[in-house]
């Protein structure tokens, strides 16, 4: 199990390192200058030139790019005045400044760390609730109404983009009814948490659509099963042989598409944050796209990625707790 | 499985095609309270918003459309500009320029207090400019300032002062040049030297944006990055009983179609960046009639044609294309906001006289100069012609796109053929600006200050052309046309710098190194409690007058929660 261990955090490293260099290289071979952004598409030459230099963007891109990796973790005690770093342990991750901003990218990300989990977590609870009790009921009354009607909407929800999902949101909810803000991030953790409703609907509905349908299919196989039929006729209460015994297994998947569908919910918040002015990762990462602020996209590809792999880590791992056949192997 | 996505489907149709329905049949709110006749009051608070984020609000560094419309409240200059768009005395009571227009001397305001409190003097003044300038400084446009004496060496970091700023007494300082310059009182106007407090110091620290501060009628009590810059009035102002408003809350990075959605609900009351659906619809809608007014444009837009390229290296063959660009079409794919410009310099700086050199379009010319150029065309046959296709740049997402489609189609009328190549601005801005790389694109200009000059020195002139960077895109070069412009900023004498612009704009029209085609603006609107505001001949969202109107203010509260509470009784039909 240590030896599994092992292996399984040297490649979740392994894929941090092949992401952030291929995001590094990707972004310094694109016939771009991040100092002519910087400066603004009217400065001149000799403006542009300074800010280059003072950026260190006039050197070649294996110096930079050595520079970048070397000084991005670095043991030992902050210096005086250093604030440029966060400290994990005896480790300091250092991400740079924004070129536009003009801030530590590690206060920038621990800024917007928190909404986006905020919403992130939301997102995955309506995406589970409704996966769940609505694969599960469908399941039970198979070929009824309800079951056809839980599968017209996962369709739509499935097929509908993030971005029209929330604008008819924001439109009919917070402008027609007014019953939620029309965007933005409340200064109390109540307000936050109204203000966080839509969002997480738009993040959450596609989500909970693929899992109602997973749940769903998963729910018909299993209480065909003999065990489930043991259950029944040993005169098990119908609510308990479907929440303990079936529902149970069928949320096997369930976990394993949560860690993998960690990169769509990623992708879904630039979305979600960005129509719903969400001060998260995703509304940081699309402004750094744009403004091609390097330190901050690549803060974010390091966060995101870090993420994600070790998500996916974690979900192998809890197969061990849900399922004892794999804890015995 | 299959019966259920057979009946499913035309069900997916009905709610998408009411969805989309409802969206097309949604009205225009009325505007919210009544406009009435009354001397300004002081109160309130002005909430606006901006599509972009403000990256900082430090004076030294910050030099975008969006920072310069709050800089403008919050840093006071030595000269800004007056409601007709002609430089007047700000912190500065008076000036004298010498006889050889190579030295400024200022007498400064007396009682002008900082935010902080303390009182402006010509060390402030020298203080802030040394910072802005300073060798450490992000400043992105220092070298506006090149012609400062000793701008150089202090620049360089080889000299601990800047020469060329001299402080004469508690209220007075001087500027010298190297040479005379029109257009410095311009430069002087810039946020970027602006007078910053003493807090600031003499180096520029990224810590101090946060709590950024100077003279202006307003002062900075919040900065978030992409939520919302908080100011409050000044107290300490030296315009005595100026501010009207208490307090402005300028929302950031919200969406335009959002930033509608607030204003109908009153969140929001003013705004500028609407979408072009929804500028369509208010502006067209009678309920906001007379209540809001077109921005000044002080922009120009068109395509560039590189000079050093084939066939744009032929003149004839650049006149055919300038002949043949039918501006009026290229405008109405948004009508009222892009409006035809056949000259560089925008009308609110010179506005066009029957005489004035003019760009037009003339289509039996386009086709005498393609038959010039060695490429006669037969438009009734078709035959003839460029033979090959011509790559233009173009934005993505923008209007640049769209009027390089329509120009597309007028030029395939002379026989010439551009395909457009689409992609990111900075992708566009890296392409355009090198050598013999770009042969047609987009171009656009911006005025730095109301000033010509800006118009034709960093675009159009030999000096301005680079191997890499180069803000010349057409790399056009000539001889006479770089004797005007230097003249005319060297001149004092306003007549003859207008003349001799109106030299350069003949020069351009002859030579056709870009055709020119359109000006952009802003439709700005705002609720009939807003008082006090027009759009600035130079400024953009100049908002320092505005006040409101509180009773009326007050019923906008009690008309929304009338309105939400219909709402919520019967959806989709408050309105």
């Amino acid at each position: 199990m240590i030896r599994y261990l092992a292996v399984r955090i040297g490649w979740s490293l392994f894929t941090i390192w092949a992401v952030v260099t291929a995001t590094f290289l990707i972004y310094n071979v694109l016939p771009e200058d991040p100092a002519r952004v910087i400066a603004g598409p009217q400065a001149r030459p000799a403006d542009v030139a300074r800010i280059r230099t003072q950026l260190g963007l006039d050197r070649p891109v294996h110096v930079r790019y050595w520079r970048y990796l070397s000084g991005l973790v670095k043991l030992g005690k902050a210096p005086e005045g250093e604030d440029t770093t966060l400290v994990v342990g005896p480790l300091r991750v250092d991400l740079g400044v924004s070129y536009l901003k003009r801030k530590p990218v590690v206060a920038l990300l621990g800024k917007a760390l928190p909404p986006t989990l905020l919403l992130g977590v939301l997102a995955i609870a309506v995406q589970v609730a409704v996966g769940a009790a609505g694969g599960m009921i469908a399941a039970m009354r198979r070929h009824s109404v309800f079951d056809w009607g839980t599968v017209a909407l996962t369709l739509i929800g499935i097929s509908a983009p993030t971005f029209l999902t929330g604008l008819l949101l924001q439109h009919f909810m917070a402008r027609e009814l007014n019953l939620f803000p029309l965007d933005g991030y409340g200064a109390t953790s109540t307000k936050q948490l109204h203000s966080a409703v839509l969002p997480a609907i738009t993040l959450g509905l596609f989500g909970a659509a693929y899992y109602t349908r997973l749940v769903r299919d998963e729910m018909i196989v299993l209480l065909k099963q003999d065990y489930i039929r043991t259950a029944r006729a040993k005169g098990q209460n119908e609510t308990l042989v479907v929440l303990r015994h079936a529902l149970r297994n069928a949320l096997m998947p369930l976990v394993t598409v949560i860690g993998l569908s960690m990169g769509t919910l990623v992708g879904g918040a630039i979305v979600t944050e960005k129509i719903f002015r969400w001060p998260g990762i995703g509304s940081l990462s699309v402004d750094a796209i744009v403004e091609r602020d390097g330190p901050v996209i690549m803060g974010v590809v390091i966060l995101f990625s870090t993420v994600v792999v070790f998500a996916n880590l974690l979900v192998d791992l809890s197969y061990a707790v849900l399922d004892p056949r794999v804890r015995k192997r | 499985m299959r019966s259920i996505r057979t009946r499913i489907e035309p069900l997916l149709g009905a709610v998408l095609a009411g969805a989309v329905a409802l969206g097309c049949t949604t009205k225009v709110a009325p505007p919210i309270g009544e406009r009435r006749e009354l001397p300004p009051q002081r109160g309130g608070t002005l909430r606006t918003a901006f599509f972009v984020d403000v990256r900082t609000l430090d004076a030294a560094v910050a030099f975008d459309t969006a920072s310069a419309a709050i800089e403008q409240l919050m840093y006071d200059r030595l000269v800004y500009y007056d409601d007709l768009g002609k430089i007047a005395p700000q912190l500065a009571e008076s000036w004298d320029v010498s006889p050889d227009g190579k030295r400024y001397t200022f007498q400064l305001r007396r009682g002008v207090l900082f935010h902080d409190g303390s009182e402006l003097t010509a060390r402030d003044v020298k203080r802030s400019i040394e910072r802005a300038l300073h060798v450490k400084t992000p400043c992105p446009v220092p070298s506006y300032y090149e012609n400062l004496r000793g701008y150089a060496a202090y620049h360089d970091g080889k000299a601990d002062e800047l020469a060329g700023v001299v402080v004469e007494g508690d209220y007075v300082v001087s500027f010298e040049l190297t040479a005379s310059d029109a257009t410095f009182l311009h430069l002087m106007a810039l946020p970027i030297v602006a007078p910053v407090c003493p807090s600031a110091g003499s180096t520029w620290s990224r810590e101090w944006s946060s709590k950024a501060c100077g003279t202006g009628p307003f002062s900075l009590v919040r900065f978030e990055n992409g939520n919302v810059i908080e100011l409050v009035r000044h107290d300490g102002y030296w315009d005595k009983g100026k501010p009207y408003l208490d307090k402005i809350e300028w929302s950031l990075n919200v969406q335009s179609f959002t930033q509608r959605f607030k204003f109908e609900r009153g969140d929001l009351d003013y705004m500028r960046e609407f979408s072009e659906a929804d500028s369509q619809v208010m502006r067209g809608s009678p309920h906001w009639k007379g209540l809001g007014e077109w921005e000044v444009s002080l922009t120009t837009g068109g395509s560039f044609m590189n000079t050093e390229l084939a066939p744009f290296d032929n003149r004839h063959f650049r006149r055919a294309v300038a002949f043949a660009a039918n501006r009026p079409e290229i405008a109405a794919a948004r009508p009222g906001h892009v409006v035809p410009q056949g000259k560089m310099v925008p009308q609110a700086i010179i506005p066009r006289t029957p005489d004035y050199p003019w760009q037009k379009h003339d289509y039996a010319r386009a086709l005498e100069e393609m038959r010039l150029a060695g490429y006669p065309y037969d438009p009734k046959t078709g035959e003839g012609g460029y033979p090959k296709e011509i790559p233009y740049l173009s934005i993505i997402d923008s209007y640049s796109q769209q009027a390089a489609e329509i120009l597309q189609q007028q030029l395939a009328r002379i026989g010439v053929r551009i395909r457009l190549q689409v992609m990111g601005f900075p992708t566009f801005l890296a392409k355009v600006s090198r050598r013999k790389t770009a042969p047609m694109g987009f171009a656009g200009w911006h005025a730095d200050f109301p000033d010509p000059s800006t118009f034709f020195e960093p675009i159009l002139t030999t000096k301005s052309i680079q191997e890499e960077e180069s803000q010349n895109n057409a790399f056009f070069s000539n001889a006479a046309f770089d004797r005007v412009v230097d003249e005319a900023r060297r001149t004092t004498d306003e007549r003859r710098r207008l003349e001799l612009y109106r030299q350069a704009e003949a020069i351009l029209v002859e030579e056709a190194p870009w055709v020119l085609g359109y000006a952009y603006r802003y439709f700005e609107l705002w609720h009939p409690y807003v008082h006090g505001y027009r759009p600035h001949p130079a400024l953009s969202q100049n908002v320092r007058g505005m006040w409101l109107d509180q009773a009326q203010m007050k019923k906008t509260a009690r008309a929304r929660r009338a309105r939400t509470t219909l709402a919520l009784a019967l959806p989709g039909v408050w309105r």
